[in-house]
C-alpha cells in the first residue's frame, strides 16, 4: 500500500515535470524571432514501473524524459540546395542587372554614337572639302571611340564591383567555416557527455545555412555526428574540426580579376579552386565571368572589326594634302581591350583635313568616294558574320537574355527557398499563442499538483494528530 | 498549416515588399512611358530597339545629305539656265547680224554685247554653293573656268547616297556640257567665235556660229536635263528617306513605349495591392492570444 510520502514524491515529480514544460515554452517564446531557431518539446513521461499495490498498479509520477527539437529532416534536407541556389541567382542577377551601359534609351550609348558616326560621314560625303562637316566626323568619330571605351570602363566596373564583393565575402565565409568547425567540437563534447545539445545544434544549423548560402557547399554528415562542408569540386572546407581557408589571388588570364584558392583543412595548400563554388559566391563570379565578360569581349571585338574595317579603307584614302595611308582610329594589334582603348588617329584629330576622303590624290578635295567607302561599312559584315549595327543589337539583346534569365531563376528560386523555408518555419519555428497555452497548461499542471501536496500534508497531519 | 508568428511577420515582410517593387516598376514606366528601359526588360527588343534607332538615324542623315545634294542641283541648274539665256541672247545676235542689210558698226556694236556676254557665262560657271563650286567635278575649291573659258575642272562627277548603299549622281560634267568633251560643242568657243566673226564683218563667219549655239543650246539643255533627273532623285530620297524614318520611329515607339492605358491600370493595380498587403499585414497582427490572457 502506497504510503502517503510517496504521494508527496509523486507531487514533487510533478512539480519539477510542470516546471520543465514551462522552461521550454518560456525557452521557445525567448527564441519566438531567433532566426533559425527550432522549436523544442519537452517529453514527459510517466515513472515506471508503477508501484503494485492491492493486486494492481498505482503510478509514481512523471518525469522528463527529453527536452527535443520539432524539425522535420526531409525538408531541411532540400535546404542547402535551395539557400545556395537562391543565393547565387540573387547575387548574379544582382551585378547583372547593375549596369545602365548597354540601355536601349541610354542617349550617351553606342546606339547613337555610332548613329552619329556615320550620320556625320553621310553629311562629309555630301561636301568632302568643308572644313566644319570635317571637324564634325573628327568630333563623332572621337565621340565613339570615347563611347567604346565608357561602355568597356563601364562594364569593367561591374565586373570589378563583383569582384570586389567576392573578396568582402571571403572573410564572412573563413569565419563562417571555423565556427562550422568548432561547433562540430562542441556537439561531439555535448553528445558524449549525453543528450541531445539542442542550441548548439541550431547554432550549427544556422552556421552551416550561412556558410551553404555563401559558398554553395554541401553539407556531408559524418557518421560520428560532424558536419562537413564539401565545396563542388570535392574540396572540403570544413572536416570534422579542421575549417580550411577560402583566399583570393589576382588571376592575370582574367584581367587581374581574382581567382579562388584553398587552404585545406589539413593545413596544406594553398590549392586553385578547380570548380567554382555555389551560393553567393559562385553567383557573383557567375555575373562577373558568365554574361558581363562575354558583353565585354562582344564589345572588344566589335571596336576591333568596326576600327579595322574603318581603317582599311581609310588607309586607301587621300586627304586634303594628297597624303594616304593613314589610320582613322588608333586600335591594338589583337581585339584584346579594344575597346577600352581605341581611339582617334592623334595626326587626324588635331587636323581634320588628314581625313581622307577622296579615293585618288587627283580626286582632292571635292572626291568623296572614300568617305562613300566608310559608310559603306556599316553594311559590311565584321568577322561574326554580322554589320557593326547588328553585331550591337545582338551584343545587347545577349546581354539582356542573361540578365532576364539570371533574374528570372532569381526570382523562381528565391520563391523555392521561401517555400521550403515557410515550411520549415511551419514545423519548427514558433507560434506565441501555441507556447502560452504551452506555458497555462504547466501553469495549471504545477497548480494542480501543488495541490496534491498541500492535500497529501493534511492528509499527514490527520494521521498524526490520530496518534496523539 | 501550421502557422507561427514568425511566418505572419515574414509573409507581412514579403508580401509588402513584393507590391512596393511592383509599384516601383509602375511607377517608373509611368513616368518614363517607356516600356523597355534596360535590356532584361525586353531582351528581343532591346535589340531591335537599336537595329530601329540606328537605321531611323540613317534615314534622316541620307535624307539631310539628299536635300542637301538636291539644294546643289537646284543651284547648279539655275546657272545653266543661266547659260542658256545668254547663249540664246548671243544666237539672237546672230541670227540679227546674219543678215546682210547690217552693216559693219551694227556687228562691232554686237561683238561688244557678246563680249560683255562671255565673262557673264564664265561667272555663271563658276557659280558657289556652299562654299565651293559647282562646275569643277572634284575639283571644287577653285574657279573651274578661267577668263579665257579653260576649263580647270576633272571629269569626276559627284555621288551623293539616295538609301542606304545606294549612290545618285549629284553634279554636272561642266567639260560636256560647256567644253563639248566626247564629241559635243564648245559652247565658249562659239562665244569667241561669234565676238571675232562680228569684229571681222563676217557674216559667213557670223552664220557659221548658228549651228554650234544651237547645239550648245541643246547640250546645255541636255545637262539640264539630266540634273532635273537628279534632282527628282534627290527629292524623292528625302520624301522616301522621311517616311522610313518615321516607319523607324513608329517601330521604336512599337517596342519601346509603354501603352499609356495599360501602365495607368499597372499602377492602379500596384498601388491596391499595396493597400491590399498592407491591410492584411495589420490585421494579421492583431490576432493574439496575448492580449486575451489576463
Amino acid at each position: 500500500m502506497p504510503d502517503l510520502l510517496s504521494l508527496l514524491s509523486l507531487g514533487a515529480s510533478g512539480l519539477g515535470a510542470a516546471r520543465a514544460a514551462a522552461a521550454t515554452a518560456s525557452q521557445n517564446l525567448a527564441n519566438a524571432n531567433t532566426p533559425g531557431y527550432s522549436r523544442q518539446r519537452a517529453n514527459l513521461e510517466a515513472v515506471l514501473p508503477a508501484e503494485r499495490v492491492m493486486g494492481t498498479y498505482i503510478g509514481r509520477g512523471v518525469t522528463l524524459g527529453s527536452v527535443t527539437q520539432v524539425r522535420d529532416r526531409f525538408l531541411e534536407a532540400q535546404l542547402p540546395a535551395a539557400l545556395a541556389g537562391a543565393a547565387s541567382s540573387s547575387a548574379e542577377a544582382s551585378v547583372l542587372t547593375s549596369i545602365a551601359t548597354l540601355d536601349p534609351a541610354n542617349t550617351s550609348g553606342l546606339t547613337p554614337a555610332l548613329s552619329s558616326f556615320y550620320s556625320s560621314l553621310r553629311a562629309l560625303a555630301q561636301n568632302p572639302s568643308d572644313p566644319s562637316l570635317r571637324q564634325a566626323v573628327v568630333s563623332s568619330s572621337q565621340q565613339l571611340a570615347r563611347t567604346f571605351n565608357a561602355t568597356s570602363a563601364d562594364l569593367s566596373s561591374a565586373r570589378a564591383g563583383a569582384d570586389s564583393s567576392l573578396q568582402s565575402e571571403l572573410p564572412n565565409a573563413n569565419t563562417l567555416a571555423a565556427q562550422l568547425a568548432d561547433l562540430n567540437a562542441r556537439v561531439r563534447t555535448a553528445r558524449a557527455a549525453g543528450g541531445e545539445p539542442n542550441d548548439l545544434l541550431d547554432a550549427r544549423q544556422k552556421a552551416q545555412d550561412a556558410l551553404v548560402s555563401l559558398t554553395g557547399a554541401t553539407i556531408v554528415t559524418d557518421q560520428e555526428g560532424n558536419a562537413n562542408a564539401q565545396l563542388p569540386g570535392g574540396e572540403f572546407l570544413v572536416f570534422a574540426e579542421s575549417a580550411g581557408t577560402l583566399s583570393a589571388l589576382p588571376d592575370p588570364t582574367n584581367g587581374g580579376l581574382v581567382a579562388l584558392q584553398l587552404t585545406r583543412t589539413d593545413g596544406s595548400g594553398p590549392v586553385t579552386l578547380t570548380s567554382q563554388p555555389g551560393g553567393k559566391l559562385g553567383g557573383l563570379i557567375a555575373g562577373r565571368d558568365g554574361a558581363l565578360k562575354t558583353a565585354q569581349t562582344q564589345l572588344d571585338q566589335l571596336a576591333f572589326d568596326l576600327g579595322s574595317a574603318l581603317n582599311a579603307v581609310h588607309q586607301g584614302g587621300f586627304a586634303l594634302d594628297g597624303s594616304t595611308g593613314r589610320d582613322l582610329f588608333t586600335l591594338g594589334a589583337t581585339s584584346s581591350g579594344a575597346a577600352a582603348t581605341i581611339s582617334v588617329n592623334a595626326s587626324v584629330a588635331a587636323n581634320p583635313s588628314l581625313l581622307a576622303a577622296a579615293s585618288t590624290a587627283a580626286g582632292v578635295p571635292g572626291d568623296a568616294t572614300a568617305l562613300n567607302a566608310l559608310v559603306a561599312t556599316e553594311t559590311q559584315t565584321l568577322s561574326g558574320g554580322l554589320t557593326a549595327e547588328s553585331t550591337l543589337a545582338s551584343l545587347v539583346s545577349q546581354y539582356g537574355s542573361a540578365s532576364g534569365a539570371a533574374q528570372a531563376y532569381s526570382d523562381h528560386d528565391g520563391g523555392v527557398l521561401q517555400n521550403l523555408q515557410t515550411l520549415r518555419e511551419s514545423t519548427s519555428g514558433v507560434s506565441v499563442d501555441e507556447e502560452l497555452v504551452e506555458l497555462t497548461k504547466a501553469q495549471r499542471g504545477f497548480e494542480a499538483l501543488s495541490k496534491v501536496i498541500t492535500t497529501t500534508d493534511q492528509m499527514l497531519q490527520t494521521l498524526l494528530a490520530l496518534k496523539s | 498549416m501550421r502557422v507561427t508568428d514568425s511566418m505572419i511577420f515574414d509573409r507581412a515582410n514579403a508580401g509588402t515588399a513584393r507590391a512596393r517593387s511592383a509599384l516601383d516598376a509602375a511607377v517608373e514606366e509611368n513616368s518614363s512611358g517607356l516600356r523597355v528601359q534596360h535590356p532584361w526588360d525586353d531582351p528581343g527588343a532591346a535589340g531591335q530597339l537599336t537595329s530601329a534607332n540606328l537605321a531611323a538615324d540613317r534615314y534622316t542623315a541620307i535624307g539631310q545629305a539628299a536635300g542637301k545634294a538636291s539644294d546643289e542641283l537646284q543651284a547648279a541648274d539655275g546657272a545653266l539656265g543661266e547659260v542658256q539665256n545668254l547663249v540664246a541672247r548671243a544666237r539672237e545676235l546672230a541670227v540679227q547680224l546674219s543678215n546682210g542689210s547690217y552693216g559693219a558698226a551694227d556687228r562691232s556694236a554686237a561683238a561688244a554685247e557678246v563680249d560683255a556676254l562671255i565673262p557673264q557665262v564664265i561667272a555663271q560657271l563658276n557659280t558657289k554653293f556652299g562654299g565651293r563650286y559647282l562646275f569643277g567635278g572634284n575639283k571644287d575649291g577653285a574657279d573651274p573656268f578661267d577668263a579665257a573659258g579653260n576649263y580647270l575642272g576633272d571629269t569626276a562627277v559627284r555621288q551623293v547616297e539616295i538609301a542606304p548603299g545606294v549612290l545618285e549622281a549629284a553634279s554636272v560634267r561642266a567639260d560636256v556640257a560647256i567644253k563639248g568633251v566626247g564629241g559635243g560643242t564648245d559652247v565658249l568657243a562659239a562665244l569667241q567665235s561669234l565676238s571675232a566673226a562680228l569684229k571681222a564683218n563676217n557674216v559667213a563667219g557670223v552664220q557659221g556660229t548658228l549651228t554650234t549655239l544651237a547645239q550648245g543650246t541643246e547640250q546645255i539643255s541636255t545637262a539640264r536635263s539630266g540634273l532635273g533627273g537628279s534632282m527628282a532623285a534627290f527629292d524623292a530620297a528625302v520624301a522616301a528617306t522621311r517616311s522610313a524614318h518615321d516607319r523607324e520611329q513608329t517601330r521604336v515607339s512599337h517596342l519601346a513605349d509603354a501603352d499609356p492605358v495599360e501602365s495607368a491600370s499597372k499602377l492602379a493595380l500596384a498601388q491596391r495591392a499595396l493597400e491590399a498587403s498592407i491591410t492584411a499585414a495589420a490585421q494579421g497582427f492583431q490576432l493574439t492570444l496575448l492580449d486575451k490572457l489576463k
